[in-house]
């Protein structure tokens, strides 16, 4: 007790105070950088992206325009920014509404009887076991290719493993003393879950979002590639690459935008799931 | 194995004349660098001679255990000046190599918890002998050496029980294997720190009474780093009580609790129930110990000190020392440090 | 008061096999009294404390608080027993939810019972309450980490004491502070006890702090009860010998009395045939 107290000043000082690597600093700026695109990209972005200009098809890239322009003779620069709505903000969207799924079906497994519990982790086993793009790709086939019909069929497969993290963090935080101390003083099942078992359990959520926003966009980018997500002429990252595919030994840039777009968000919110998690568990910091 | 007599014990135990086995000096320890540096350990003196038992007590955030770490030099961002003597070496100067030598060799350790002291996938045997197996003594001299403590400290069976893991064994027992990794290297002097604070008190005395013999036996110093003082009664010779970085009272153990001088002393002793007397009402402490970096200025007990002075606001006290006894106290007289 | 009938209940380890953790417990606690359950690691306190909160269903057995039986009430009556029975837990540090001010830890009672509706008046009432274990309006907007932990613990008891319980379950209180803080904690509980006529069971492993508070108490070994009685008989001079052995063990911060008890020890370790050690 008193040594955990005594060598635990020092550290907690210096928490105090943010203090952030350079890296870090990059990772925070690129993702700041990626938000703001999706947010006002497509506001400033020019009319012609969305039209056909056959004549300009197939531009190298030039002072014109910075990374050529596709088949249909579109800017691909500015497809790739206003794209980054489409894919960025259907991304956190489907985080959004996969994570409000978990939390109810862990909350439910939580507070449920024993039966219902298990009846809920096995059926998340079996989500957890099946291929997610596979799944994905029937419910979006079913419901017909469209970025619509993407965000609903991922939404559905995304939770099994945001449910079953939050459930184990839900159910070591019911065997905090607090939480006794609360039952015991005639708090609602509700209230109990709302004020203190879900604020001191989502921390492990905030972590994950960082990294399932990278994922999920892999994903999406997937099914548009494969023809089920975004439709053509939707500037979507992956139903660009898609539609650049055919003509990609001529025109590379119409590929590769749109593909270093995916990999740079990507890359940039694994890191921050990863710099998010260092913050949080004080064990992996290493200063 | 036979017992020495304890009854024949002097009362006050006899004054270590010759050079004392663990001497320190001005001992202090702080983290951090520049203005978030933080100072722990405040100027810390004190000596332990052969055989002799030295209680270390102190509250949380007095710095016991840091000044314990300090001495293994165990954490290696902590910046610590001053001496620490032992058998004319001093280990503050040491460099890192020759200071894990020293380390089992000279100085031993021994923590709180048994549990986090041990390897769970290592047998108790292995890891008993694992400090002499680094020295590179053969195994099977290393072995028989383990057995030697592991008997020496009463553990049943001890033959047998070399194959076995830590979870195999009681709180108690963990604790005498931990206490046989420190003792195996033939250390002269033994720190505790809180070694009983997580068993029961059945237990507790029995692990106490292993280390008060093995102390006899061997001649050991030992340093004993508790907030119990009551253990201190049972097991120390003499006591030092710390309070926020610095030992503000020192002495024999029978004076110190027959006459406590500081007031923090005072306080502590009137705080604790005692089992073999009716209190009626329990002499509290206001306040709560300060943190490394709330230590008000002048005597770091001030604000919490029924007989508090001006002076007490202003200066530090120095020590004063009278017979056997040494405190820091402005009441006791003296000037500022 | 609190009557706790052949309460009994076993838990199934992880190898399947059943571990019966009580065993037929029999306790009262009568009103405005200070009672003291004692026992090691392992002998089922926390077990007994929560059965008694009515968080845990015991195998067999009952407890039942002035008519309530607490397992098998719902409704007002359940809350009757929520609004006079509040728990006071070991570890100030885990017992406070971090993410609540003071202000809200205190007057959370208040809101799930509807006692003060206004809440000026609710405010009114959680300054008083701060007042009274010896804190002060300042605290109100403040998180639990900002404090000590025997800050912490007069907040819990803050708490605790919100809704005018009759009866304080405390489940070791005093073991995670300081010596020096432990007194102030004990002294409070003692003058909380005294100024609101409140009846406690205090469930500690320290003998001396509970001989020191309590009037009544049991001994657990085990999850049995072995004895039981007037706290100055059990812990003073019982001869049962487990009561005994606990008690001798207790560490007595008198140095004569304890070289005294360290020699008798010993010399019985050293004579032939008698090994003090397991």
């Amino acid at each position: 007790m008193a040594a955990r107290v005594e060598t635990a000043a020092a550290p907690a000082r210096r928490r105090l105070l943010p203090y952030f690597a350079l890296h870090e600093w990059l990772v925070f700026l690129t993702v700041a950088f990626l938000v703001l695109m999706a947010l006002v990209g497509p506001a400033l972005a020019p009319s012609g992206i969305y039209r056909s200009n056959i004549l300009n098809a197939l531009a190298p890239p030039s002072a014109e325009h910075w990374f050529g322009t596709d088949d249909q003779g579109r800017d691909v620069l500015w497809r790739v920014v206003a794209g980054a709505q489409i894919s960025l903000l259907s991304s956190i969207l489907i985080v959004v509404l996969y994570s409000l799924i978990g939390v109810a079906v862990a909350t439910a497994a939580t507070l449920g009887p024993r039966w219902l519990d298990e009846v809920i982790m096995r059926g998340t086993d079996i989500g957890l076991a099946l291929p997610g793009l596979v799944v994905a790709l029937g419910f979006a086939a079913a419901l017909g290719p469209s970025i619509q019909s993407g965000i609903i069929a991922m939404a559905l497969t995304g939770w099994p493993m945001t449910a079953r993290l939050l459930r184990t963090t839900m159910r070591q935080t019911m065997e905090q003393p607090f939480v006794d101390g609360a039952r015991a003083l005639g708090v609602s099942p509700a209230r109990l879950m709302l004020t203190h078992v879900l604020p001191n359990s989502l921390d492990v959520l905030i972590v994950k979002w960082a990294g399932d926003i990278n994922n999920t966009l892999l994903i999406l980018a997937s099914l548009s590639f494969i023809g089920v997500g975004a439709q053509p002429p939707s500037p979507e990252w992956g139903a660009m690459i898609s539609a650049g595919r055919s003509t990609m030994s001529t025109a590379w840039w119409a590929v590769a935008a749109p593909g270093a777009a995916v990999a740079v968000t990507a890359i940039a919110f694994g890191f921050l799931g990863d710099i998010l998690q260092a913050r949080r568990d004080p064990s992996l910091r290493k200063r | 194995m036979v017992d020495t007599p304890f009854a024949n014990a002097p009362l006050v135990p006899a004054t270590n004349d010759a050079a004392p086995l663990l001497d320190v000096r001005g001992l202090s320890v702080s983290f951090g660098h520049g203005p978030a540096a933080v100072r722990l350990v405040d100027n810390v003196s004190f000596a332990v001679g052969a055989g002799e038992r030295v209680a270390l007590v102190g509250e949380s955030g007095s710095g016991k255990s840091v000044t314990a770490q300090a001495l293994m030099r165990l954490n290696p961002h902590m910046q610590v000046s001053g001496v620490v003597q032992i058998g004319g070496c001093n280990l503050v100067a040491l460099s890192d190599k020759e200071m894990t030598a020293e380390r089992g060799a000279s100085i031993g350790m021994v923590f709180q918890d048994p549990m986090s002291s041990l390897d769970p996938l290592m047998t108790i045997g292995d890891q008993v002998a694992e400090t002499l197996r680094l020295r590179g003594v053969s195994a099977a001299a290393a072995r028989a050496r383990a057995l030697r403590v592991l008997d020496e400290l009463r553990v049943d069976r001890a033959a047998e029980r070399l194959a076995a893991y830590p979870h195999e064994f009681s709180g108690g027992m963990r604790q005498r294997v931990v206490i046989a990794m420190a003792l195996i290297g033939e250390p002269k002097v033994l720190i505790a720190d809180e070694p009983t604070t997580a068993l029961d008190v059945r237990v507790q005395e029995r692990v106490l009474d292993l280390l008060y013999s093995v102390s006899k036996e061997r001649g050991l110093a030992v340093l004993l780093i508790t907030h119990d003082m009551g253990i201190v009664a049972g097991f120390a010779d003499r006591v030092m009580v710390m309070y926020a970085g610095r030992i503000i009272e020192q002495n024999d153990v029978e004076p110190l609790f027959a006459s406590p001088r500081h007031p923090y002393t005072q306080g502590l002793l009137g705080a604790i129930p005692r089992i073999d007397q009716k209190r009626e009402q329990l002499q509290s402490i206001p306040g709560a110990p300060p943190t490394p970096f709330t230590r008000p200025p002048g005597c770091h007990f001030n604000p919490r000190c029924a007989m508090a002075m001006e002076i007490c606001r202003k200066d530090y006290p120095a020590m004063i020392e009278t017979g056997s006894a040494r405190v820091a106290c402005h009441i006791h007289g003296g000037g500022h440090a | 008061m609190l009557e706790i009938r052949g309460l009994s209940k076993s838990f199934r380890s992880a190898a399947g096999t059943s571990v019966q953790v009580l065993r037929d417990i029999n306790f009262t606690v009568r009103p405005g009294q200070i009672a003291g359950l004692v026992g090691e690691s392992g002998s089922g306190k926390s077990t007994v404390i929560r059965c008694a909160l009515g968080l845990q269903r015991p195998d067999s057995g009952s407890v039942s608080y002035d008519g309530i039986d607490v397992h098998a009430a719902r409704g007002p009556q359940l809350m009757r027993f929520r609004r006079e029975v509040q728990p006071v837990f070991q570890d100030p540090y885990a017992s406070l939810n971090p993410r609540m001010t003071v202000e809200r830890l205190i007057d959370e009672g208040l809101r799930v019972h509807r006692l003060l509706p206004d809440a000026a008046a609710r405010r009114d009432r959680v300054v008083e309450l701060l007042e009274m274990v010896g804190l002060d309006a300042s605290a109100m907007p403040r998180h639990p980490r900002a404090f000590s932990g025997g800050q912490r613990q007069r907040i819990a008891i803050a708490r605790a004491l919100a809704i005018g319980p009759r009866l304080l379950i405390c489940d070791e209180p005093v073991s995670a502070l300081d010596v020096s803080v432990q007194a102030q904690v004990i002294n409070l509980l003692q003058e909380m006890q005294e100024r609101l006529n409140l009846a406690i069971l205090f469930v500690a492993h320290d003998l001396a702090v509970v001989r020191h508070i309590c009037s009544e108490v049991a001994v657990l070994e085990r999850g049995v009860i072995v004895e039981s009685g007037k706290s100055d008989e059990v812990l003073g001079t019982s001869q049962y010998p487990y009561t005994r052995a606990l008690l001798e063990a207790v560490p007595i911060a008198d140095p004569l009395e304890a070289r005294r008890r360290r020699c008798a020890r010993l010399s019985v370790a050293a004579s032939p045939g008698g090994n003090g050690y397991e």
